[in-house]
């Protein structure tokens, strides 16, 4: 970490923008631009906007300008789609609005421990904003947040932060290096959004009948769902206890809830063991005497 | 369903050892088969958790899996079995050893492993089936009269 620019001190302005929250495949960046507020209107000048309208080299430029320019601090946040598929299919999963508001409040701790002396933050909203805006102000009485639909083309700080965000997730994604080591794996992944027949093909290309698909991909996203319909089944044990998880047979989802119902011990019960009339030593244990098999 | 027979055997020529590819997981994969398992399936040292085990991380279909590798106890062997082609015994119910393994990897899907998992405390038995087993000795015999 370099040393901290003197303007930190003074009072700053920080933009937090994302890339990469709707794909299926690839990381979701969360990236953050700050800079002295007396700084702000020659911010302005340096023609950044919101990232999506720019061309991929015009943006790469901006991105190269800004990392030059000793006036501006910036950060990422990586989350890996390891991380986004395991903590939205936890037991108790976690959403990608509450994944979202912990990387920006995390970036906003981060650079706020650097000691860069933060007083306003513009964001654009994920979820409501009125709900998004009172989180962040909980988290940190000292700053003024501004929570905004589209602040990243309203705000050139958020308009920064974007570009930020979309380079470094671009970079993430052309520079994957896949987990696995399968033969006949390709890396013309498109964009990763759903919708992109690069990334469809991709997807067609690497379903895996027992594993589903590599890492990169988000198994969390409802667009999986389409390319498992005909591979292996697989049932989890996290899923027995959740009344809306994927239960085998419709009888079996209908007993569970019911014994669900005001029944706590009862049901860790059944969990344990279903055998009857075992000891309590091998039904704790999962033990059975198995004679015929 | 008469006889059932295991052939237990450790050592022979065909014998694969799958030590440290034994992995017992947290879910029901509807499949039985050959799978490009160590392709897909990568596993990596996460530290050493807080009650001494030595942990492990990994992703099967999204989910985070977190598991411990356990030598199988001393004198204790793991058997892969297979039931033999019925055709050449069509009466009896009998099984082959198709390959042996000395340790296991368990997973669990969320939470580190711990010796309060069932997996771990069902070896518990062992300690308990030996005990049970042992022959009394008269010396032992003697003793516990003598405490009665």
């Amino acid at each position: 970490m370099g040393s901290l620019p003197k303007w930190a001190s003074k009072p700053c302005i920080m933009g937090i923008d994302e890339a990469g929250r709707g794909p299926v495949l690839g990381p979701m960046v969360y990236g953050c631009l700050y800079c002295a507020s007396s700084y702000l209107k020659t911010l302005a000048t340096l023609s950044f906007a919101d990232s999506k309208t720019l061309k991929e080299e015009k943006r790469e430029e901006l991105f190269e300008g800004l990392k030059a320019n000793d006036s501006i601090g910036w950060d990422v946040d990586v989350i890996d789609p390891r991380e986004l598929s395991a903590k939205m299919l936890k037991r108790t999963k976690i959403n990608l609005n509450e994944i979202s508001h912990n990387s920006a409040l995390g970036l906003i701790d981060r650079v706020l421990k650097m000691g860069v002396l933060l007083t306003e933050v513009y964001i654009d909203t994920v979820g409501d904003p009125g709900k998004y805006e009172m989180k962040l102000s909980k988290s940190f009485p000292s700053i003024k947040f501004v929570v905004a639909k589209k602040a990243d083309s309203l705000y050139p700080v958020v308009s920064g932060a974007s570009i930020v965000a979309k380079v470094t997730r671009d970079h993430a994604l052309k520079e994957w290096v896949l987990d696995e080591t399968a033969e006949n794996m390709h890396r013309n992944f498109g964009s990763g959004y759903p919708g992109d027949p690069q990334t469809k093909s991709w997807l067609g290309d690497h379903r895996h009948s027992i594993f589903g698909f590599p890492t990169l991909v988000r198994f969390s996203w409802g667009t999986c769902n389409t390319y498992f319909k005909d591979i292996a089944e697989v049932l989890w044990e996290s899923d027995d206890l959740d009344e809306d998880g994927g239960s085998n047979n419709k009888n079996g989802k209908r007993q569970l809830k019911l014994s669900n119902v005001g029944f706590i011990s009862k049901r860790s019960e059944e969990i344990e063991s279903s055998g009857k009339g075992r000891c309590r030593f091998f039904e704790a244990r999962k033990l059975e005497l198995l004679t015929h098999f | 369903m008469e006889k059932t027979s295991i052939d237990l055997k450790r050592d022979g020529m065909e014998m694969e050892d799958l030590s440290g590819r034994v992995h017992q997981l947290p879910c029901s994969v509807k499949f039985d088969g050959p799978a490009s398992v160590s392709h897909y399936f990568k596993p990596k040292p996460s530290g050493v958790g807080d009650e001494g085990l030595p942990l492990q991380q990994a992703h099967f279909r999204g989910r985070l899996l977190q598991g411990t590798t356990l030598n199988l106890p001393h004198g204790y062997s793991g058997f892969v079995l297979a039931k033999k082609s019925p055709d050449d015994n069509s009466n009896s119910n009998s099984w082959e050893t198709k390959a042996t393994f000395r340790d296991i990897t368990y997973w669990n899907h969320d939470y580190v492993p711990s010796h309060n998992d069932e997996f771990l405390r069902a070896f518990h038995w062992l300690t308990l089936a030996k005990a049970l087993h042992n022959p009394v000795t008269p010396e032992e015999l003697a003793s516990s009269s003598n405490v009665l």
